[in-house]
């Protein structure tokens, strides 16, 4: 029978794709090659799907679509696409960093060495994939979801292909994230083997009533949450993060520390509160331990870098620390204080990552020295960069990091994970070296070697995204009521 | 010919024609044709090609993009043959058909890609 499909609910991801599309085949049609129209194509593809999910959100209400009609199978009504509030959030979440990231992908262009036409479909096509993730409610749809985020990542990692640190960066993100592809299609394959279920909602119920087979039940989750760590980098599958930040374009370092990861939580979410709900005893250790061992990895490793993205790197692979902690705490509605990190995180990364861009224009290997007496070159840049800084520290002038920070406190201290609570804390505080050891070389004085090139002016499109960010961080700052309800 | 081992008679028969009709095959042509070798034609090959040089192999890159390409549309048809078995059942009807076509012109931008990026022209 032919399923009925609600446009309305699928309208994001369609727009995407149609404008993922479109691009392609303006690059082949039009006779110059032209970065910038491609650029701005793809900028309405993204703020045409923004709009739609605003528009759902004004809207209200729930979407559900491509639905099975209850059966046998158990209860729910069995829908591959809902629009909720979750949805909604990290849809929101993915395009604002879409937007972001593609006016970064305009300074990074604008050089003419990486093929605009294609480089902009593979973008538009990660950004498909991670917008359709939230809205997926069987396995099999999560996993293509997902699919659809990393593959196009792989390719644009290695577009820059007269940089021999690119190709390297391709080549193990390829390897790492194909083995964990494999290593979650075992724990799906299970896990339906044993229920003969695909729809999560249904999966928990069908699980609990297997009998005996706690040990098959316990070796597929463990599988399923291993191929999640890796698409989250969290420990012990972290370690693609600083070579492979580092050497793919900046742009692309953005879309793999907000969106990609950003969808992989989502996946997570949706997993773990939904699909294996009844399951809690099981991963919710695991879930701990594992995010109390992200942060401090990730914390001690940056304490050491010296270039710009490593150091990037590693502080994302310690907020995905932090991201984790809330999702130990079994039952509840905890995960909402996760995605309300995931959206705060979001927005003051990207803007480290928009400031970091246009000064690995003038400084090729991108040092932390570098940034030494920006605030006298390009003190708008500095002042940003170091507000991102403070906020992902949890300092106060960076009220949005803090706020984050509390929450997800809050929620593990309830939730009954003191200890937790006790890493995390004492986390945050080496954190708070390095990062403020970068905010302090911002507003020293400048080495006065030779060779010191001026500083170019601002790109317009990078300095947008900088405004953008710095906006929107503010926003949080001063109301995070927004993401905190929105996220609840 | 019944039995548990009668269904293996069945086996044997078919194993036995089948060699019969290979070798039938080569010996009517062994009769018919004339007999003049060269060394050219003594030559073994494969698939028209002639096994020169060691196990490894190169092949011209290009093969690759046009392996590619056939990987599009091997997939393509994973999808049109169960498709093709239903779209006329009742309940169907035009709609099937559409959505058919649909999902066939996203994956005729694959080749609008390549021949626009002249992948198809050998030289």
């Amino acid at each position: 029978m032919i399923q009925s499909i609600d446009y309305v609910a699928i309208g994001a991801p369609l727009a995407l794709a149609s404008a993922a599309g479109l691009v392609l085949l303006l690059d082949v049609f039009l006779p110059r090659r032209t970065p910038g129209a491609l650029g701005l194509v793809a900028l309405a593809g993204v703020l045409v799907a923004g709009g739609l999910v605003a528009a759902q959100a004004a809207g209200g209400g729930e979407r559900r679509t491509f639905c099975v009609p209850a059966s046998g199978a158990g209860p729910g009504d069995g829908c591959s696409f809902v629009v909720d509030g979750f949805t909604l959030v990290l849809s929101g979440l993915v395009l604002g960093a879409g937007v972001v990231v593609v006016l970064l992908s305009m300074t990074e262009l604008a050089e003419r060495r990486i093929p605009p036409g294609e480089w902009y479909f593979l973008l538009l096509c990660a950004l498909t994939g991670a917008v359709l993730l939230p809205a997926a409610r069987d396995l099999a749809t999560l996993v293509v979801a997902l699919e659809l985020v990393s593959l196009p990542v792989f390719a644009l990692t290695a577009l820059k292909r007269y940089d021999g640190r690119a190709s390297e960066a391709a080549l193990k993100l390829f390897l790492v994230s194909v083995v964990s592809t494999a290593v979650m299609l075992f724990g799906v394959s299970l896990l339906y083997g044993l229920t003969g279920t695909l729809h999560l909602d249904r999966l928990s119920a069908a699980l609990s009533a297997v009998p005996g087979a706690s040990g098959v039940v316990a070796v597929a989750v463990v599988l399923v949450l291993a191929g999640f760590a890796f698409k989250v980098a969290a420990v012990p599958f972290h370690f693609w993060a600083g070579d492979v930040y580092q050497g793919a374009p900046v742009p692309v370092a953005a879309l793999l520390s907000v969106v990609s990861k950003a969808a992989g939580f989502a996946g997570l979410i949706l997993i773990l509160t939904t699909g294996l709900r009844e399951q809690a005893a099981l991963w919710g250790p695991v879930i701990a331990v594992v995010s109390a061992l992200t942060m401090t990895a990730g914390n001690v490793l940056a304490l050491r870098q010296r270039a710009a993205l490593r150091l990037l790197a590693w502080s994302s692979v310690a907020q995905s620390g932090y991201i984790l902690a809330p999702l130990a705490v079994v039952g509840g509605n905890a995960f909402a204080a996760s995605v309300a990190y995931l959206v705060i995180y979001a927005a003051m990364n990207l803007g480290a990552f928009a400031v970091v861009m246009p000064v690995s224009r003038t400084a090729a290997r991108n040092e932390l020295d570098d940034y030494r007496g920006l605030a006298s070159r390009r003190p708008v840049a500095a002042v940003a960069l170091a507000f991102f800084l403070v906020c992902l520290a949890g300092l106060p002038p960076g009220l949005a990091g803090l706020f984050a920070k509390v929450v997800v406190f809050r929620q593990i201290v309830e939730g009954g994970l003191g200890w937790l609570a006790v890493v995390m804390a004492v986390n945050t505080v080496i954190g708070l070296y390095y990062y403020i050891s970068w905010t302090a070389r911002l507003f020293a004085p400048a080495p006065s070697g030779p060779g010191r090139v001026p500083a170019a002016p601002m790109p317009v499109s990078a300095s947008v995204a900088v405004g953008l960010a710095v906006l929107v961080t503010l926003a949080f700052s001063v109301a995070p009521q927004l993401v905190l309800s929105a996220s609840g | 010919m019944s039995g548990y081992f009668g269904s293996y008679l069945v086996v044997a028969i078919l194993l036995g024609t089948g060699l019969a009709i290979v070798a039938g095959a080569l010996l009517v042509n062994r009769l018919l044709r004339p007999h003049r070798p060269t060394p050219e034609k003594l030559l073994t090959y494969e698939c028209g090609v002639d096994p020169v040089g060691e196990g490894w192999a190169q092949s011209q890159v290009r093969y690759y993009v046009f392996t590619y390409l056939y990987v599009v549309f091997a997939v393509d048809a994973v999808f049109l043959f169960p498709w093709a078995t239903v779209f006329a059942a009742p309940g169907f009807g035009v709609t099937t058909l559409v959505e058919m076509f649909v999902f066939l012109i996203f994956i005729a931008l694959g080749i609008l890609y390549a021949w626009r990026k002249r992948v198809l022209t050998w030289t």
